[in-house]
C-alpha cells in the first residue's frame, strides 16, 4: 500500500527526484575525488580517476527510474523518444498516419453500420432480457407466412410460459393506411398485442398504453400514435389524447402517444393498433382469425435469473404440444436475444455472408494500408540502421530495440486510429446517406427506425483494429531492424546496408501483397460497374418507360363490391384522360415487392412433385399495356375475368414455363392443377422479368382477374399523369389517398442496390489503388536511391539511361506482376460470390476483368517509371567521385 | 566494469542486504556505503554506482530506508540514508534467509 503511494508521489515529483539523484551521484564522485586526493593524487588526476570509476551514470539513472516505475518507465521513455523522432521527420509521419487513418477509418465506419444492423440490442430498457422468437414449420399444408406465428399459437406461448414474464406480438398493418382529416395522408402502422408497451417497459409519453380490454372482441377501436406521426400530423398537440381519428375511414380513439424511441421494428410506425383491429383497417384481413396464417412476430421478456436455455426448453415443450394437435406437423423454434433488427432465419446466412464480404473488402483496405506503412518503416528502418547499430553495439538488447521500434509503430497506429475515428464518422454518414434511400424509397410513407449511431462495441472495435494494425505493420520491420548487424554503422554506408537482400525481399513481398489485394478490389469494382450498367441496359421483355402504377392498397378497407366499383370507375375515368392509351389492373406490379407463389402440377402428379412458380392475376389489357407479346394462342378476354363458371380456369403461361412443362409440345389447351383448381392454357406470353431483374422465373403463369394495382400506359410526362390521376381520385372519394409512381421506380430500386454496392466498391477500389500506387512508388524510389552509386557506375561504364531504367523496372515490377496474377485469381473467386448475389455480375466478364487488371498494372508501372526516372539523370562523375 | 565485483552477481537481493547491514550502524551516504563494503570485505566487494543507486532506490520504494540531505565529514552536501523500522525487520528476515541459502549451497557443494 505504502509502496504504491510512494510510487505515485514519485510520479508527481519525477524531475525533482532525478535532479536529486544527479546531484547525489556527483557528490559521490566528489567524495571519491577528495578521497583520492588525500591518498596523494593531484586534484586533476583525482578528478579524472573518479570520473572513470563512476562508470555509466546514465544507466544508473535509467535503472533507478525503473525501480520506481517498473517497465512503465522504459515504455514511457520509448514513447517520448518515438515522438521526438517523428517530430524530426514530419513527412514520413504524416504519410504513415494518414494512410493508417484511411484504413482504420473506413473499417470503423462500416463496422458502425454493421453493428447497427446485426448486433445492436433492441432499444428498450433491460434489453438483455428480451428474446425474439421465430419458428420454422414443416408438414402442414396451406400454411401462409413463415418464421412468424398465428394468433392461436401466440396465445399458446403467451399463456403457457413461466420463464417469460410476458410475450408481445407485432405485425405490420396490411399495406398503407390512410389517415383521414383535412388533408388525408398515407401512413404506415402496426397491429400489436395489448401488452406491447408493458413487455417492452416503454410506457407512452402521453395518455395510457393499450390495455387488455382493448384487444377483446367488440372493444371500441383505440390506437396509440407513434411519436413521429404525432409530431408531424398533430403538431405535437397534447390534447390529441381522447380525440377520434380516421384510419382507412374507420374511427379510432387515440388513447396515448408512444414515447420517443419506443421499439417499432425496422420502420417507423405511425400508429399502434390492437392486434384484432386488422379487419377494421382492411376488409377481408383474416389474419387474426385464421389459424393457418403465420403473421405475428414474437418478443418475450425473460424472468429474473432465467437463462436462454431454460426459455428454449420450455417453449419447445409448448411447440411440441402444438405439434401433437396437428398430426404431421413439426416445429423448430429459434430463440435468441432480441436485436434491433431481426433477420429472419431464412435470410440469416445471406446477411452474414454479405456482411463478411463487406468486412472483407474493407479489411483489404486496412491490409494494404498496413503493408504501405510497414514498407515505409522498413525503408526508414534501413536508413536508421546506423542508429540501431550504435545502440546494439553499446549493449542494448535486441528485445529492447524491438520494443523501441514496436512502440514507434504503436504511436503511429494510435495517431492513425484517432484520425481514423474522425474519418469513420464521415464515412459512416456517407454510407448511411448512400444506403438508406436505396433500401427505403423516399416516395413511400416509411422511414427506417433503426439506430446506427456508434456505441461501446464500435469503440472497442476501433481500438482493437488500431492495435491490431500497429502490431501487423510494426512487427515485420521491428524484427528486420533488430536483426541488423551491430557493425552496420561502422561502414558509413547505410544505403548499402539498407539494400540488404532480406530487406529487399521483404519489401517486394509487401508490394506483391498490396497489388494482389488492390487487384481483387479493383476487379470486383469493375465487375460491379458492369453489373450496374447492365441494370440500365437490360431488356426486361416488356416496356416500363411510359407506364404509371397506381396502388389501391390504402382502399383495402372497402368491401369487395365497393372496391370493385371503385376500381371500375377509376379505370374508366383514367382511360378517358387525354394521352392515356390503356389501363390494366393486376394484383402486383412488375418488379414490385409483392409476390404470389403458386404450386402447379401436371395432371397425375401429386403435391410433392409440384413445381413452385409465380402467379400474377391480370386483366386482359395487362399484356398490351406492358407491350408483352402473346406468342401463341390468345390473350385474356373480359369474359375470362368475369367467368365464375366451374371447370378449367383459362391461364396464360410464359414461354419458359411451356418449355419446361411440355418440351417440344404444343402447350395450348393443356391442363394443369394448382391446389383444387384446374387450369387450362389458352396462351403463351413471351418471357419477361416481372419478379426479379436477374432472372426469368421458370414457372410463370398469368391468371385472369383484377387486383389492387393499376398500370397506366400513357404518352404524357409522369407528373401530368400523376396529378391527373390524383384529381380523379379526389373527385371520386376525397378521403382516399392513392400512391402513384412510375413503373421505372421499381427498376430504380434494383439500380439503387446495384448502385450502392458499386459506388462502395469503386470507392474502396480507388482508395486501394491510390494506396498501392504510393506503395509501388515508395519501393521503387527507395531502391533507386539505395543503388544510386551502382547506377552511376553503370552509366559511367556506358549503359544508356534506357538500359538502366529497364533494369530497375524489370527488378521492381516482378513482385507487382506476381501480386497481380494472384490478385486476378482471387478476384475471380470473389466475383463468383458477387454474381450469385447481384444482378448482371459475371465472374468471367473479360471487359471487367481485363479493364480492372490493366488499370492496376498500368498505374503500378507508371508509378514505377516516375519513381525510377531520377536515377537515369544521375551524374556519373558525382557518383564516381565517391568511389 | 570487470573491476566492480557487484554482489548482485551472486544472489538477487544480496546487495540490498549488504546495504541494509551497513546502514545498521548509523546513517550513511552512498560513497560511505561503498567504502564501508570495500573495507569490511577486505577489498573484495567493489560496488559500482550503477548498481548502488538503483539498489538504494529500491530501499526507498519499499520504505526500508529514508533519505535526507546532510553535510559530509569533508563539508560537502551529501544524501544520507537512514534505516526505518521496516528496514530493520527486513534486514533480520533477509539475513536469516541468506544464511539458509548459503548453508543450502554449501551442502550442495560439499555433497560427494
Amino acid at each position: 500500500m505504502g509502496r504504491w503511494l510512494r510510487r505515485l508521489t514519485y510520479l508527481f515529483r519525477q524531475s525533482r527526484h532525478e535532479a536529486e539523484l544527479r546531484e547525489e551521484i556527483e557528490a559521490h564522485r566528489a567524495l571519491r575525488a577528495a578521497h583520492l586526493e588525500r591518498e596523494g593524487l593531484t586534484s586533476r588526476e583525482a578528478d579524472e580517476a573518479s570520473r572513470r570509476a563512476i562508470g555509466n551514470v546514465l544507466l544508473a539513472h535509467e535503472d533507478a527510474r525503473e525501480v520506481w516505475l517498473g517497465s512503465w518507465a522504459t515504455w514511457w521513455q520509448d514513447i517520448r523518444y518515438g515522438v521526438r523522432t517523428f517530430r524530426r521527420s514530419p513527412m514520413f509521419t504524416a504519410v504513415a498516419v494518414v494512410t493508417l487513418a484511411l484504413g482504420i477509418g473506413v473499417n470503423a465506419g462500416v463496422f458502425t453500420v454493421l453493428n447497427g444492423v446485426l448486433f445492436r440490442d433492441l432499444p428498450a430498457p433491460a434489453a438483455n432480457e428480451l428474446v425474439s422468437i421465430s419458428q420454422t414449420v414443416q408438414g402442414v399444408k396451406d400454411l401462409m407466412g413463415q418464421d412468424t406465428f398465428s394468433t392461436s399459437e401466440y396465445r399458446a406461448y403467451r399463456d403457457s410460459t413461466n420463464t417469460l414474464s410476458g410475450v408481445l406480438a407485432i405485425s405490420n398493418a396490411s399495406g398503407e393506411t390512410t389517415l383521414g382529416g383535412d388533408s388525408p395522408q398515407n401512413v404506415y402502422g402496426a397491429l400489436v398485442s395489448c401488452n406491447y408497451f408493458d413487455v417492452l417497459r416503454q410506457p407512452p409519453a402521453l395518455g395510457r398504453s393499450l390495455a387488455a380490454r382493448d384487444c377483446d372482441a367488440g372493444a371500441d377501436p383505440v390506437v396509440v400514435l407513434g411519436h413521429d406521426l404525432w409530431k408531424t400530423a398533430f403538431a405535437a398537440n397534447s390534447d390529441v389524447v381522447g380525440r377520434t381519428i380516421q384510419l382507412n375511414r374507420r374511427f379510432f380513439t387515440v388513447v396515448g402517444v408512444a414515447a420517443e424511441g419506443t421499439y417499432q421494428g425496422a420502420l417507423k410506425l405511425g400508429y399502434f393498433a390492437p392486434i384484432n383491429a386488422g379487419r377494421l383497417l382492411a376488409a377481408g384481413d383474416s389474419r387474426y382469425e385464421n389459424d393457418k396464417f403465420l403473421w405475428l412476430f414474437l418478443i418475450g421478456r425473460q424472468r429474473d435469473r432465467v437463462g436462454l436455455d431454460q426459455v428454449r426448453a420450455e417453449l419447445e415443450v409448448i411447440a411440441a404440444q402444438i405439434d401433437r394437435q396437428q398430426p404431421g406437423r413439426s416445429t423448430t423454434l429459434e430463440i435468441e436475444r432480441a436485436k434491433q433488427l431481426t433477420v429472419p432465419p431464412g435470410l440469416r446466412s445471406a446477411a452474414t455472408g454479405t456482411a463478411a464480404v463487406l468486412m472483407g473488402a474493407f479489411g483489404f483496405i486496412l491490409l494494404i494500408a498496413c503493408a504501405n506503412v510497414a514498407n515505409l518503416f522498413l525503408a526508414r528502418g534501413t536508413s536508421r540502421s546506423h542508429e540501431i547499430g550504435i545502440r546494439l553495439s553499446l549493449g542494448a538488447s535486441r528485445a529492447r530495440v524491438v520494443r523501441q521500434v514496436m512502440t514507434e509503430s504503436m504511436l503511429i497506429s494510435v495517431a492513425g486510429g484517432l484520425l481514423g475515428s474522425v474519418l469513420a464518422v464521415w464515412s459512416f454518414q456517407w454510407l448511411v446517406a448512400l444506403a438508406v434511400p436505396a433500401l427505403v424509397p423516399p416516395e413511400l410513407p416509411m422511414s427506417p427506425a433503426w439506430d446506427l449511431s456508434p456505441n461501446a462495441r464500435v469503440l472497442s472495435f476501433a481500438v482493437a483494429v488500431t492495435f491490431g494494425a500497429g502490431i501487423l505493420f510494426g512487427l515485420v520491420p521491428a524484427l528486420h531492424v533488430s536483426s541488423s548487424h551491430p557493425y552496420a554503422f561502422t561502414k558509413h554506408d547505410s544505403a548499402a546496408a539498407g539494400s540488404s537482400r532480406r530487406g529487399v525481399r521483404l519489401r517486394a513481398t509487401l508490394v506483391g501483397v498490396q497489388v494482389a489485394l488492390c487487384m481483387v478490389l479493383m476487379i470486383a469494382a469493375a465487375l460491379l460497374l458492369r453489373g450496374l450498367y447492365a441494370t440500365y441496359t437490360i431488356d426486361l421483355g416488356y416496356e416500363y418507360r411510359d407506364v404509371a402504377v397506381v396502388s389501391l392498397e390504402s382502399a383495402v378497407d372497402l368491401s369487395a363490391e365497393d372496391f370493385e366499383a371503385l376500381r371500375r370507375r377509376l379505370i374508366a375515368r383514367i382511360e378517358a384522360m387525354p394521352g392515356v392509351d390503356a389501363v390494366a389492373s393486376a394484383d402486383q406490379d412488375p418488379l414490385g415487392d409483392d409476390f404470389a407463389p403458386v404450386a402447379i402440377r401436371l395432371p397425375g402428379e401429386d403435391e410433392r412433385t409440384a413445381r413452385h412458380g409465380e402467379a400474377i392475376t391480370v386483366t386482359p389489357r395487362y399484356f398490351s399495356v406492358l407491350g408483352l407479346p402473346i406468342v401463341r394462342g390468345r390473350a385474356f378476354t373480359d369474359a375470362d375475368v368475369r367467368s365464375t363458371q366451374t371447370g378449367a380456369r383459362p391461364i396464360i403461361v410464359s414461354e419458359a414455363t411451356a418449355r419446361n412443362l411440355w418440351p417440344g409440345g404444343d402447350p395450348i389447351g393443356r391442363l394443369l392443377s394448382s391446389q383444387n383448381d384446374t387450369l387450362q392454357v389458352v396462351g403463351v406470353a413471351a418471357d419477361a422479368r416481372v419478379n426479379a431483374i436477374g432472372y426469368v422465373d421458370p414457372y410463370q403463369i398469368y391468371v385472369p382477374g383484377a387486383g389492387s394495382v393499376l398500370l397506366i400506359k400513357n404518352r404524357n410526362d409522369f407528373a401530368t399523369t400523376a396529378s391527373g390521376i390524383r384529381a380523379i381520385v379526389r373527385s371520386l372519394d376525397p378521403s382516399l389517398v392513392l400512391t402513384v409512381l412510375p413503373l421505372s421506380a421499381n427498376l430504380g430500386w434494383w439500380r439503387g442496390i446495384s448502385g450502392t454496392v458499386t459506388s462502395l466498391a469503386s470507392g474502396l477500389g480507388v482508395l486501394a489503388l491510390v494506396l498501392a500506387t504510393v506503395g509501388v512508388y515508395g519501393v521503387v524510389s527507395y531502391a533507386v536511391t539505395g543503388r544510386s552509386r551502382e547506377i552511376g557506375v553503370r552509366l559511367a561504364l556506358g549503359a544508356t539511361a534506357r538500359n538502366v531504367l529497364a533494369m530497375i523496372l524489370r527488378q521492381t515490377m516482378r513482385p507487382v506482376v506476381v501480386g497481380a496474377s494472384i490478385g486476378v485469381a482471387g478476384a475471380i473467386a470473389v466475383s463468383q460470390v458477387l454474381s450469385s448475389v447481384l444482378f448482371g455480375v459475371s465472374p468471367v466478364d473479360p471487359i471487367g476483368l481485363g479493364g480492372g487488371a490493366l488499370l492496376v498494372l498500368g498505374l503500378a508501372l507508371a508509378a514505377g517509371l516516375v519513381a525510377a526516372r531520377p536515377a537515369t539523370r544521375a551524374d556519373p562523375t558525382t557518383t564516381l567521385r565517391y568511389e | 566494469m570487470g573491476l566492480t565485483n557487484t554482489p548482485s552477481d551472486l544472489l538477487p537481493g544480496t546487495l540490498e542486504l549488504l546495504i541494509l547491514k551497513s546502514l545498521r550502524s548509523g546513517p550513511k551516504h552512498g560513497y560511505a556505503i561503498v567504502e564501508h563494503l570495500r573495507v569490511t570485505s577486505q577489498d573484495v566487494l567493489h560496488v559500482g554506482e550503477s548498481a548502488l543507486y538503483p539498489a538504494l532506490q529500491r530501499l526507498l520504494v519499499n520504505g526500508w530506508a529514508k533519505a535526507e540531505w546532510g553535510v559530509s565529514e569533508t563539508n560537502r552536501r551529501a544524501r544520507y540514508y537512514r534505516l526505518t523500522p521496516a528496514g530493520r525487520k527486513q534486514l533480520a528476515g533477509e539475513r536469516a534467509e541468506f544464511e539458509r541459502m548459503v548453508q543450502a549451497i554449501q551442502r550442495v557443494l560439499e555433497a560427494s
